[in-house]
């Protein structure tokens, strides 16, 4: 066993090996520059928001070289363990036995990286070829991921977990990871981008900040992540607790309380730092997994479109949705709350509205909300004067009619 | 340009195919006299020729509107890009055979109900090729010679193909979606075509279970079932403190547990009824033994047992030179399992390669089960139970891991 203080032994290094040193040193010399990059923004807001992290990719892609830029840049110092050459009891701790077992009991002595990460107080904690490790250490640190604990020591505040896992297709000795673990992970696929390697290699890394929190969104993005999160599973109870059963899909994300937590966290921090949807994606669907993840990324989009009793209230001021299929969401909204409740003023103001739509889309978008409104009109209501500006819309879907009659019944059938 | 016919041309699109609706609406129709027909960028942007407008009929561009939102939906762009790198080809050339084959992935089942075909477009038969065949197969199947001149004048849009035109107006521009965006009209699309998938071919049906969880080799699958299954703690590996481990020289007073490997023994029940071939046994038992010899290498812990009516052992599969199965009739998997426990001493693990037209036991194995499971599709005709057609086999328990092989 090495001493923990190694004794550098003064000597004067030949020319030539110092030559070696200066070249070596020059090559390692790189810069960073700010960059969109997608991944580099996930991975730091996740590492922000304090959940861990396992990164996905085939190996030599680079994901230890971004884990040693991030750590640079948050100015954390990094700790790499290479989960698959260790033992459970470098997780769970080493029983040491003392003077008078009976008493003191046997403590679990932690390992000395461990120790280290808890003087320091902060660092970025990295645990390689987590796939590659046996079941029983993947049980090990288990603990060490969700309770942050070693042995007897607790992992301060300070400390972020990231992981990496080659997928199963690269790794030809790789275990799958059991669902309790990867739960407790927000999965990030990790692939290269020809351009940023490019970059790299001629001395300019992308750079990874941390984001920005706004002060003052602060209870406003809360208040975004818990409607999201609680309308989605509201209407989608059956999404709350998912374990994955085709075989495809294990070892990966899938959603149960303790994802959507995370997802919650993950959208609150999101929106206070102001994180593009695109990053939002990639974090809410690696937490709980594609499918859920992109129905409550529906649910936010629809939060974001205009409440339709507000666009009732002012059709004059009303914005609608550029997009063809998200203005077609908000006027069937608005025709739905008309139904709901109608009355002469709402039926009027809808009206007021559809022409305002009718001013910048195409006519057929308009077509099955005009008709149904129409068709909630009550006798004494007074045909309002704007439909005639329907005429165009409605002709389109006469138009739309006679071409649907042209085709024969059997058409294109061989 | 005509717009009202454009647009009652997308109506009646949305009419006869409401599913596609939210990706019909969600393009931006960009006019542009130069483009020949109508072409779409990798941005759901639509670009269309008011001359060509103008020469077609409603029914004809409502088809054409369903064909192009299709290149997008199937993201044939991206998928174009990485089977060019796969086939290491670049150029127009290569870039209008994956238009021909994109075209004919869509064109094979697009048509019909409610819409006319396209005249002029690519169909599987006008490259002389079979019909329901994916863009990747398409495209290895045909090349780009004289016979195939007159279509190059097709032209889809850099939406169909990845190539970029002149008039792109490029990730930039106005009016474009993002890929998240995207992703959510897919998402939505899919979700309309798993909730009523009577009224979608099955084309697309295929597409929408497969769009976010595309299929993965089987092997792979098979591979990481067996041994995940095999290495599971319990199945053979485990730490013990019965001898001590090999760091306790260097840790005095440590008492350190040490990693103990019972190689598991592993029973493979093989499923040899009549309605299994050989071929697709061959290559699954192969690769099984591939897996188990790649795992521990002591064959001597493998053993086979193949399985029709009446279970009948095989052999262990001690050499190289392969295993016989006897065989043929009808399966009963629950002799196969009951045979292999039996054995003594018992299997840790039993691997059952079936088509699962079988009972499955009532109670989960004491031991791991990987069931690879041969797809046999439900075609739902008479013919599969004269005296009760609503027969359906089981489906493989849930105590199994369950891989499917195809």
């Amino acid at each position: 066993m090495t001493s923990s203080s190694p004794v550098v032994p003064s000597f004067s290094p030949s020319p030539q090996l110092a030559l070696a040193e200066r070249l070596l040193g020059l090559l390692k010399e790189s810069a960073t520059e700010p960059r969109q990059d997608l991944q580099i923004e996930a991975l730091t807001l996740a590492v922000a928001a304090d959940l861990p992290v396992l990164l996905w990719g085939e190996p030599g892609i680079g994901k230890t070289a971004a884990l040693t830029q991030l750590a640079t840049e948050l100015d954390l110092p990094l700790t790499t363990v290479i989960a698959s050459v260790h033992e459970p009891s470098d997780f769970s701790g080493l029983p040491v036995i003392g003077d008078d077992p009976a008493v003191q009991g046997v403590p679990l002595a932690p390992p000395d990286w461990a120790v280290r990460l808890v003087r320091q107080g902060r660092g970025l904690l990295f645990l390689d070829e987590l796939s590659t490790a046996p079941p029983a250490v993947q049980a090990a640190l288990l603990r060490l991921v969700l309770e942050r604990r070693i042995g007897a020591l607790q992992l301060p505040p300070g400390v972020r977990i990231v992981a990496a896992a080659n997928p199963r297709g690269s790794a030809a000795d790789g275990w799958e990871l059991s669902a309790p673990l990867a739960n407790r992970f927000v999965h990030l696929d990790w692939v290269h981008d020809a351009e940023v390697v490019v970059r790299g290699l001629g001395g300019v890394w992308p750079r990874a900040e941390l984001p920005r929190l706004d002060p003052e969104r602060l209870p406003a993005a809360v208040e975004f992540a818990r409607r999201a999160v609680c309308g989605l599973l509201t209407v989608r109870p059956e999404l709350t607790h998912r374990l994955p059963s085709a075989e495809t899909r294990r070892g990966r994300a899938w959603p149960s309380p303790r994802s959507w937590e995370m997802t919650m966290r993950l959208l609150a921090f999101g929106s206070a730092a102001g994180s593009s949807r695109e990053v939002l994606s990639l974090l809410v669907r690696g937490t709980v997994g594609d499918g859920p993840g992109l129905e409550l990324l529906a649910t936010v989009d629809r939060l974001d479109l205009p409440a339709p009793e507000d666009l009732l209230a002012d059709p004059a001021a009303a914005v609608l949705p550029q997009r063809g299929d998200l203005r077609q969401t908000v006027l069937d909204g608005v025709v739905a709350a008309v139904r709901s409740r109608p009355t002469r003023e709402r039926w009027d103001a809808a009206w007021a509205l559809m022409a305002r739509a009718l001013e910048s889309s195409p006519p057929d978008v308009l077509v099955v909300p005009v008709t149904t409104l129409a068709s909630l009109r009550q006798d004494a209501w007074e045909v309002p004067e704007l439909i005639n500006r329907f005429a165009g819309a409605l002709q389109v879907s006469r138009r739309a009619e006679r071409s649907a009659a042209r085709v024969p019944a059997v058409a294109g059938r061989r | 340009m005509d717009t009202e016919k454009l647009f009652a041309a997308r109506l009646h699109a949305v009419r006869a195919r409401p599913y596609l609706a939210t990706a019909l609406f969600a393009m931006h129709v960009v006019e542009s006299s130069r483009v020949p027909t109508m072409a779409v960028d990798r941005h759901w942007r639509c670009y269309v020729s008011p001359r060509f407008v103008e020469r077609t009929s409603e029914e004809v561009l409502a088809s054409v509107w369903v064909h192009e939102v299709s290149h997008l939906l199937r993201d044939h762009a991206r998928r174009g890009d990485r089977l060019l790198r796969a086939m290491d080809r670049e150029g127009p050339g290569a870039r209008l055979q994956v238009n021909l084959a994109a075209d004919c992935e869509i064109n094979d089942d697009a048509f019909g109900d409610g819409l006319v075909r396209i005249p002029d477009a690519v169909y599987p038969d006008t490259l002389r090729l079979p019909a329901n065949q994916l863009m990747e197969e398409y495209a290895r199947c045909f090349s780009l010679d004289s016979e195939f001149q007159h279509l190059v004048w097709l032209e889809c849009g850099s939406g169909a193909d990845g190539w970029e035109r002149e008039w792109d107006l490029g990730p930039e521009g106005a009016h474009g979606l993002n890929d998240q965006e995207r992703d959510l009209v897919r998402f939505r699309v899919a979700q309309g075509i798993t909730a009523r998938p009577g009224r979608a071919p099955a084309g697309w049906r295929r597409w929408a279970d497969e769009v976010f969880h595309p299929p993965q080799p089987w092997r792979q699958l098979l591979g990481a079932a067996i041994r995940s299954t095999v290495a599971a703690a319990g199945a053979g590996e485990d730490y013990s403190y019965g001898r001590p481990s090999r760091r306790s020289t260097s840790l005095p007073g440590v008492v350190l547990p040490s990693l103990r490997r019972r190689p598991p023994r592993v029973t493979v029940v093989v499923d040899t009824s009549g309605s299994v071939s050989d071929r697709e046994l061959g290559s699954a038992l192969l690769e099984t033994a591939a897996i188990l010899r790649a795992l521990d290498g002591r064959r001597d812990l493998v053993s086979v047992i193949s399985c029709d009516a009446a279970a009948r052992t095989v052999r262990e599969a001690a050499a190289d030179s392969g295993w016989v199965l006897i065989g043929g009739g009808g399966t009963d998997l629950r002799n196969g399992f009951s045979t292999a426990l039996r054995r003594r001493p018992a299997p840790d693990v039993i691997v059952a390669l079936t088509d699962g037209q079988t009972p499955w036991p009532s109670s989960p194995p004491p031991c791991r089960t990987v069931i690879g499971l041969f797809p046999r599709p439900y075609t739902g005709s008479v013919a599969d139970d004269e005296d009760n057609p609503d027969y359906r086999p089981d489906t493989p328990p849930d105590w199994a891991k369950v891989v499917t092989l195809s």
